[in-house]
Formats: structure tokens, sequence, C-alpha cells
């Protein structure tokens, strides 16, 4: 009450004073920040603001030359072209397979070392090992076991006869894309793992107590309990690994180059290649704001779907 | 007559005063370098050189070893930062250096990307050197240097791609003589396949213009008219139709291999060293790297097939360019000037790299398979000489990859090539 009143009556000079003083008691923290901001600044915010204005021209990367101005018809160009489009499709298509595939095998996994067995730390390595190995070495290891008559073509094909020995796995239109797939797949299991084993642990073990003596089967608390008791966590994840697998690239860049035939061209592909390899900046800038413009529609409407509250 | 005078100017103002003008001292460093004079000259400072050169190999070795010493003795108070780039990453690296501004001062491009990098301005115009020194190099390498009148480097380095064969393979075969003609090679190939196992007749790596341009050249087709004006007739006429058949003839028949699809972790190099692959069709880098690996492998050289459009090659190799920023000129065309010289020419002819140079191009320290090379450089063809050059490979790739994968016919995959590149030009 005493602090609203002295508000209402403050002399200008007072309230100078008052702004003054509030400066100072956080200045400490303003001071903390700015490193980490100023780095975000300069390497993040003014590359973001660089190349949406970049989208607007017929950009020369050359600083002495000059880039004409183009209006929309970078962004124009997009929808007419049937590459982004198939660029388009294929990021989703992977989007939506790699996020489920990843979720449900990095549940089940969890689920099955969220008991007391024994040995269960090693498996948890194993699985967590493929998320910490870099990108570049588990694609170029992937380039060998799927090459056309390399180790899953033995196994498969030589050993088991399931499939025919000599399968062009990245070469092949049809193929090629799956086959990433379940690369993107099977790095991502460790990472969900981890999440759901926190998220399952965060589970009281009272409620699944009282099912049991209430006499559900096993199934029965999983889908009616642990489930719905999860949905937080899955609800972060699938936004996280949703943006993850939007932005995939470097399996892409180093296995196919978003080839054959641009059957697995990602929208990041498509923008990379016209940047750097065509020379078309401009083109590739609006390619990639079209791409942001689709992750963060995308993301409210996760976030919307999977806002419930959870209660107990 | 102009270039003479202020040649001759330049000359005698040498003598009295230290020269500071970058212009003049680019004149004169190229005169000095051309008389092969080793006096000292004015010129200071550092040249980032950025290359492509094999850095595990012999190249790479040569240049550092050899090469940037012999420099050193003529020109002491020049250092040449030299800084391996994968291939891979050149083309993005320079752009970006070119954005940036801390790029190198001078550059080893592949030919193909000459016209885009002038498009753009990121390259110096040399046309008083061509105007001076254009007749020292074969016509063919420097033309990969101009663009729309201008020239922006000099030939470096060039190459094209011949056949070489097995002969293991080709004597369990029992055939007794490299193929001549197209039908030649295509019944070379049957003979071998037929050994059975994993082994083919013929092995390609893909199915970029690089590796198919040659069968289209040699079959009478062509990308486009001489003018790089229209596609319609050229990509999609039926000699070009006919080379992809052959192609697909072979491919379906097991004769060639299905590496040509991609997809494969076996180099071509490799299955010919390992008896998998009765022929190849590569360039000189091919040579060192097989006696490297396979030691004991048998294999020998012949001429590209001849089909009714002769036996016809692609042109590979690279230029030397100064980027337009560079804050050295003067010591930047030395360098370029040392690198397009007789002694290195040389230098690196011994590890491969064939010259460009006339005057270089024999020495008794040069690979006895360059003479294959070199007369297959006669009649090889550059790929399309424009800037928008790697947007039209990909046209083609994809046509090849539409065609070979038997998604369309081969004349559909080439309409739609045809189209899409008229497009480009």
């Amino acid at each position: 009450m005493r602090v609203s009143l002295a508000t209402n009556t403050t002399s200008p000079q007072s309230q100078q004073r008052r702004w003054w003083l509030s400066v100072r008691r956080y200045l400490p923290i303003y001071l903390l920040i700015f490193p980490g901001m100023a780095l975000f600044l300069v390497w993040t915010m003014f590359p973001l603001i660089y190349a949406f204005v970049m989208s607007f021209f017929q950009w020369n990367p050359n600083p002495v030359a000059t880039s004409p101005f183009s209006g929309l018809a970078n962004y124009t160009r997009a929808l007419h072209d049937p590459i982004f489009y198939q660029a388009l499709r294929n990021t989703f298509l992977y989007t939506i397979i790699t996020v489920v595939g990843q979720m449900a095998a990095g549940l089940g996994v969890a689920v099955l070392l969220n008991t007391k067995m024994v040995g269960r730390s090693v498996f948890r390595i194993f699985f967590y090992l493929p998320v910490v190995c870099s990108w570049v070495v588990v694609s170029i290891i992937f380039s060998y076991i799927f090459s056309t008559g390399g180790l899953v073509d033995y196994i498969f094909g030589t050993v088991l006869h399931l499939i025919s020995p000599q399968q062009n796995w990245l070469g092949d239109t049809a193929l090629a894309l799956p086959t990433l797939m379940l690369l993107g797949i099977w790095k991502g299991i460790g990472w969900n793992m981890v999440i759901f084993l926190a998220g399952l642990q965060g589970i009281p073990t009272e409620i699944n107590e009282a099912a049991r003596v209430d006499g559900a089967s096993r199934w029965q608390i999983f889908t009616r309990i642990t489930l719905p008791l999860l949905r937080p966590t899955i609800s972060f994840a699938s936004v996280i690994l949703t943006i993850g697998a939007f932005g995939t690239f470097i399996p892409m860049f180093i296995l196919t180059k978003g080839g054959p035939l641009h059957s697995t061209e990602t929208l990041l592909t498509y923008a990379y290649t016209n940047a750097f390899s065509s020379f078309d900046f401009g083109y590739g800038a609006a390619l990639t704001y079209l791409f942001a413009a689709f992750i963060f529609v995308l993301a409210l409407i996760q976030i919307r779907v999977t806002r419930a509250r959870t209660q107990y | 007559m102009a270039s003479t005078l202020s040649r001759r100017q330049l000359f005698a103002n040498a003598g009295k005063t230290a020269i500071t003008a970058s212009v003049a001292s680019v004149a004169l460093s190229e005169f000095l370098a051309a008389c092969g004079t080793s006096s000292a000259t004015a010129e200071t400072g550092t040249v980032t050189f950025w290359h492509t050169y094999d850095v595990q190999g012999i190249e790479n070795q040569t240049l550092l070893s050899k090469v940037i010493p012999a420099f050193n003795k003529k020109y002491p108070k020049i250092t040449i930062k030299a800084q391996q780039i994968p291939y891979q990453s050149m083309l993005q690296k320079v752009t970006a250096s070119i954005a940036g501004g801390n790029g190198p001062d001078v550059f080893r491009s592949d030919i193909i990307w000459m016209p885009q990098l002038a498009k753009i301005g990121a390259l110096m115009k040399l046309d008083d050197v061509v105007a001076q020194r254009g007749s020292e190099f074969y016509a063919g390498p420097l033309a990969t240097c101009a663009y729309q009148g201008h020239y922006y480097g000099l030939p470096l380095d060039t190459n094209t791609k011949v056949v070489i064969y097995n002969k293991t393979l080709f004597s369990r075969a029992g055939i007794s003589a490299p193929p001549k003609t197209t039908d030649d090679f295509k019944a070379a190939a049957q003979k071998i396949a037929a050994l059975g196992g994993n082994v083919f007749g013929y092995a390609e790596g893909g199915l970029d213009a690089w590796n198919i341009l040659p069968w289209i050249w040699t079959f009478g087709g062509a990308v486009t008219d001489d003018a790089y004006k229209t596609a319609t007739g050229y990509i999609n006429g039926p000699q070009s139709v006919a080379a992809i058949q052959f192609l697909l003839d072979m491919l379906g028949a097991k004769q060639l291999s299905p590496s040509l699809l991609g997809g494969s972790s076996l180099g071509t190099a490799d299955a010919l060293g390992q008896n998998l692959a009765g022929m190849i069709i590569d360039g000189p880098w091919v040579p060192p790297e097989l006696q490297k690996q396979y030691g004991s492998a048998q294999y020998d050289f012949a001429a590209m097939p001849a089909g009714p459009g002769g036996s016809i090659n692609v042109v590979g190799g690279e230029d030397i360019a100064i980027l337009a920023n560079t804050q050295n000129k003067a010591a930047a065309m030395t360098w370029l000037t040392y690198m397009t010289s007789d002694e290195a020419q040389r230098l690196m002819g011994a590890t491969g790299q064939v010259p460009t140079l006339k005057a270089a191009s024999s020495d008794p320290s040069y690979p006895a398979y360059f003479s294959y090379y070199n007369s297959q450089l006669a009649t090889s063809k550059p790929r399309p000489v424009t800037p928008n050059y790697t947007q039209i490979d990909t046209a083609l790739t994809d046509a090849f990859t539409k065609a070979l994968q038997k998604k369309t016919s081969v004349q559909a995959a080439l309409d739609e090539a045809a189209s899409a590149i008229n497009a480009l030009l």
C-alpha cells in the first residue's frame, strides 16, 4: 500500500532516481548476460536477418558487386518449383517417420530398461552410444554398411537369402530415403530412451501399485496410466525431434547429396545446393525462410495439441 | 605492340627504382620470370594459395617440398602459404571467403567453376597476361579461362580419360587386343562378364556429365549447339539417345557394373585392381593410385573406343586464378606466373598433372602413360562453358539417372533434359 502511494506522488526527479536504482540493482545480471547475448546477436541474429534481406535480392556473394532487388520473386519461384515440392514432401515424410519411429523405439527401450534387470547400465550405454557419435562418422559408417554388396547385403542376401545380395540402397530412388530414415531412427533411439526413462521415473510408483492391486494387466497399466502420465514428456520430445528432423542435413549431404533424382532432397540440401553450388543465394535464403515458417506453424500446432494438463 | 613498349619501359625503370605501383611490378615480375632470371625483386609479402592437390599423395608433397622451395630461391621475400582444401568443399569455401573478404590470393580452380566465379566478379581479369602469354598454352585448356570475351586465369593442368584395361582378365577371357571401336568394347565387356562371379566388363562410378558425356560425344551426340544456344536436337537427338541406349543395354546384360548407378563403396579403380572389372575409363591420377594400392595388378591403356562421332573424351583440369579482392596483387601475380612456368609445370608434371604449357609437354620425368592421355587430349571436348554449368550438370545427371534406372524411356528422359537445359542457356 505504501509503495503504490509513493508511486502516485513521485516527482520526475525521484522517478529518475528509482530508474537508476533498478539499473544498479540489476547491473551485475546484465553484465553476466552480455557475453552470451553478444555472441547470440552476432552469430545467430545477424545472419538470420541478413539472410532475410538476402531473400529479396538476386544476391551476389561478392560484396563489391551489386545485387538487384527482386521483391518476392524468390518466394514465388519456390511455389512454382517442382523440386521444392519434392523436397518438402521428402522432409515431411522423413520427419513423420523418424520422429514416430524414434519415439516408439526409444519408449520401448526405456520401458524395458526401467526394471531392475542385470546389466541395464551396459544396455543404456550401448543404446546411447550412437547419440554421442558425430553425424558425419555414423553417416560414413552407414555408407559402408549399406553399400552394394556391403554388410547388410551380405547378412540378409548372401546368408539369409531374404533379399538380393546386390541391393543399391543409396542409389535407388525407392530405397535411398528409407535407408536414411533408418539411420535417423537408429541414431535417435538413445536420446529418446534417456528422456523417456526420466519421464517414467517421474511417475509415482503408488499409482502403478494401486492399479496392480485393482487387477489391471501390464498392457492396461501401460496404455491407461503410463502413456497418459508421459504426456508432457511425449510433447517435449516430439517438438524437439520434429525441429531436429526438419533440419536434418548432414546424412543427406554426405550419403546422397539429395540424389538420386532428388529422392532424398530436403529443404536444407536444396537450399544449400542453390546457394553454394548454383550461387543462387537469394533463392537459397528464401527457401530457408519458407522452411522456418513451416517449422514455426508446426511447433505451434504441436504445443497446442499436447498442452492439456496432466492430472493425477 | 603496346605491350612490348610498356615492357621495355619497365625494364629500363627496373634498375633505377624499387617499384611500388602494383600494376608495374606485376608486369616486371612476369618479365623476369619469363626470362628465367633469378635476380631478387622488390616484391615481398605472403601469398595464400588454395588448392585441391591430393593431400596424402605425391602432388601435395611435390608442391611443398619442390615447387615452393624452388620458387623461394627466386623470390626469397615472398612467402607462399599453401592450403589444401577438399575438392567437395572448395567452391563453397571460396564463395564464402569472397563474401567475407578473408580468402586466398591465388586459387587453383576446377575448370568448370571459372565462368561461375567470373560472373560474380570474384576473379581478377588477366587479359593483358593472356595477350602476352596466351600462345604458350594449349588452346583447349586456355579456353576454359575465358568468360564473355575476357580471361580470368591461366590453365594450370589438364587431363582427360582413356580406357584402362585389366590384362589379367583380358587374357582369361581370351581377348588379344584392347577395343578399338564401341562394338569391340561391348564384345570385350561381354566376354569378361561371362567369366562369372562378381566380375564386370566395364565399371563406371556415376552418372555425372563427366562420366557419361564421353559416350554421347563418341556416338556423335552433344549437349547443345556450339554457341550454347539450344539443347533441343542435341542432348535429345538420335545420337545421344543411341549412346544412353548402348549403356542401358550393357547394364541390362550385366556387362556394365551397377556401380554406374552409385551406391557402391568400391571405387572403379579398386574394382580394376582387385580383378573385378575388365575396363574402366579414367584419368591420369589413377595409375599412381593403382601402383600404390595394387602393385601386382596388370593393366594397360587404350584410347576411348571410336564410335560414329570419333574417339572422344572429356577435358578436365584446373586453372589458376587470382581473387579480385587480393591485397597483394604483385606477389600473387608472381606466384601465378611461376606456377605456369616451364620449371613448375615440369615439377608438377612428374606427379601426373598433365602440363598445359606447350614447352613443357614432354620430359623424361613424366610417366610413360602420358602419351595415351596426350593423344586423347587432341580430340577431347570441354563440358559446356557457361556460368550455369553446375545446374546443367544436375539436369544431365537427373536425365541419365531416369533413363538408366528405367524410370522413363531414354528419349523421354533426354527430352526433359533438353527443356531443362534450354531454360539455363
